[in-house]
């Protein structure tokens, strides 16, 4: 693994970006009131749990492809919040994983996420399936638990890859209730026209607070929203000003990475 | 730093308390209260996340730089830990569906065949290529080892294969779902997915080239429109959601570097 290169603006800007979401955090604690958006995607979670309850039958949740990585660490908190509903309702959930590790992250989060709806018992710890490491292995996996268990809501979350699409129209063939949520650029067309919901790039980080709105998860929000307000005016100012700057400035902005 | 170790008496004694220090450790872990774990948990994570940036941010080969392939190690022992539970839920899943004879008995006996089988070939084709088994002439595989790549070269490769080969039926359904005219982005959709896909083939670029190759009338030319499409409108569109995702990516993770995201500080209950 390389270092930092301190002679271009990238490790400056990824600390200034770092400030200013624990500016948010900062902020928030200190009782700022912040507000977020609406996101239709995050607000039919509830109506699939109940749809599923309604039916009597399971939810199916899927926390991506990857291992151990940011996304799927946002997909396992999302399978808590869903599952804390589910709990209400005393509703079932089915978690299929292709990482040994994120199988033992997911059980224990369910576990305690059951327990803290008020149904403890209604979580059953050999609904978090282990399938298989392999992409492919994976998705006929699910696509069969689909089919044998009558799923009546789908829940993708996390980093998928070619397999989404084979999950989301199974999904949509069997008539279930389909959200997604992907930090993952290409497969982001495939859920959408596949799934009911889709949440989309920075939505996808923002799901946990909108779900909690925990003051200091909203701060974090209002953070990121400012670095990207900034990213887009650095872009912006550098493409404008490309027509006026000097030479020498030019050069020097390329030379450190702009 | 971390030399291997030629002794080999010294090598077990040190794995055997290894073994035994982390059945200890997991001991606590397990008869602490929550409050305890979840400290524990929350300061790892604390210390971990701030080893991995200094780490990378000071300059060059620095006194962090030792510990790096250590670490890694043992985030490769710890996920090694992880891969019996897999297999021990595996065989619960299945095993109860044997045992309750439900209406999936039958693919809980393919996996057990499919997972026993593949054990068994795939340990005698690593140690015992030719146990119980004549030897093999020149140029030919031991019967183990030509065992071995029927099953992952003749079946595991072709079932890959076979689910892959579904997406191209999947696609068509999502797009024609997508593709109905319904609202004004779905006719926008429709009418760039034409433009493209007409772009890609030798029809569609027939059909406008007796327009001229110079002048403003060129970006009438599906080729010109189609690169037009996706450099112009496609391209930035995705940059914009990978900048959005990369930003979020980062405050993400300095939720769960703080643990301020409580989903994974376990010990609520």
């Amino acid at each position: 693994m390389e270092h930092a290169d301190w002679t271009t603006i990238y490790p400056y800007l990824v600390w200034v970006l770092t400030a200013i979401i624990g500016l948010g955090i900062a902020l928030a604690s200190a009782g700022k009131q912040l507000h977020i958006r609406r996101l239709p995607a995050i607000d039919a979670i509830e109506e699939a749990v109940g749809r599923a309850t309604e039916m009597g039958r399971p939810m199916l949740f899927v926390p991506g492809l990857a291992a151990v990585d940011v996304p799927t660490f946002q997909a396992i908190a999302i399978a808590g919040h869903v599952a804390r509903l589910a709990a209400r309702y005393r509703s079932r959930i089915i978690m299929p994983v292709t990482d040994t590790v994120i199988l033992t992250m997911a059980e224990q989060v369910l576990r305690e996420a059951y327990a803290e709806g008020g149904a403890p018992d209604a979580f059953h710890p050999e609904d978090i399936r282990f399938l298989s490491s392999d992409q492919f292995a994976f998705a006929s996996g699910v696509v069969g638990l689909m089919n044998r268990e009558r799923v009546a809501a789908n829940f993708f979350f996390g980093s998928f890859a070619a397999e989404s699409l084979i999950l989301a129209e199974t999904g949509q063939a069997l008539g279930a209730i389909q959200i997604a949520g992907t930090p993952s650029t290409l497969q982001i067309p495939f859920f959408i026209a596949a799934c009911d919901f889709t949440v989309i790039g920075e939505e996808y980080y923002a799901v946990t607070a909108y779900l909690t709105r925990e003051p200091i998860l909203l701060g974090s929000v209002w953070g990121q929203d400012v670095c990207r307000i900034l990213l887009a005016s650095i872009i912006f100012a550098t493409t404008v000003s490309q027509k006026f700057l000097p030479e020498a400035v030019l050069k020097f902005l390329t030379n450190i990475g702009v | 730093m971390f030399a291997p170790i030629q002794n080999p008496i010294l090598n077990w004694i040190l794995v055997a308390g290894a073994l035994l220090l982390s059945i200890l450790v997991l001991v606590v872990l397990h008869s602490s209260p929550p409050y305890v774990r979840r400290w524990v948990i929350v300061g790892l994570t604390f210390l971990v996340g701030l080893y991995v940036p200094l780490e990378f941010y000071i300059p060059r080969h620095n006194f962090l730089t030792v510990f790096r392939d250590p670490l890694g190690d043992l985030m490769r022992v710890l996920a090694g830990f992880t891969i019996g539970l897999g297999i021990i839920n595996l065989v619960i899943v299945h095993g109860q569906h044997i045992l309750r004879r439900t209406p999936n008995l039958p693919f809980s006996l393919a996996f057990f065949f499919g997972f026993i089988s593949m054990t068994v070939v795939g340990l005698l084709h690593r140690y015992k290529p030719e146990f119980l088994a004549q030897k093999p002439g020149p140029g030919e595989l031991a019967f183990w080892s030509a065992a071995n790549k029927v099953f992952f070269e003749g079946l595991l490769l072709p079932l890959t294969s076979t689910v892959f080969s579904l997406l191209a039926f999947f696609i068509v359904s999502a797009a024609y779902r997508a593709f109905r005219i319904r609202t004004l982005e779905a006719s926008l959709l429709m009418a760039a997915a034409i433009i493209v896909m007409l772009a890609n083939v030798p029809v569609g670029t027939w059909l406008t080239s007796w327009l001229p190759t110079e002048g403003f009338l060129k970006w009438l030319r599906l080729e010109n429109a189609a690169l037009w499409l996706t450099t112009q409108i496609n391209t930035p569109a995705m940059r914009g959601i990978l900048f959005g995702a990369a930003v979020g990516g980062l405050g993400a993770a300095l939720r769960i570097w703080l643990s301020i995201e409580k989903s994974f500080t376990f010990g609520g209950q």
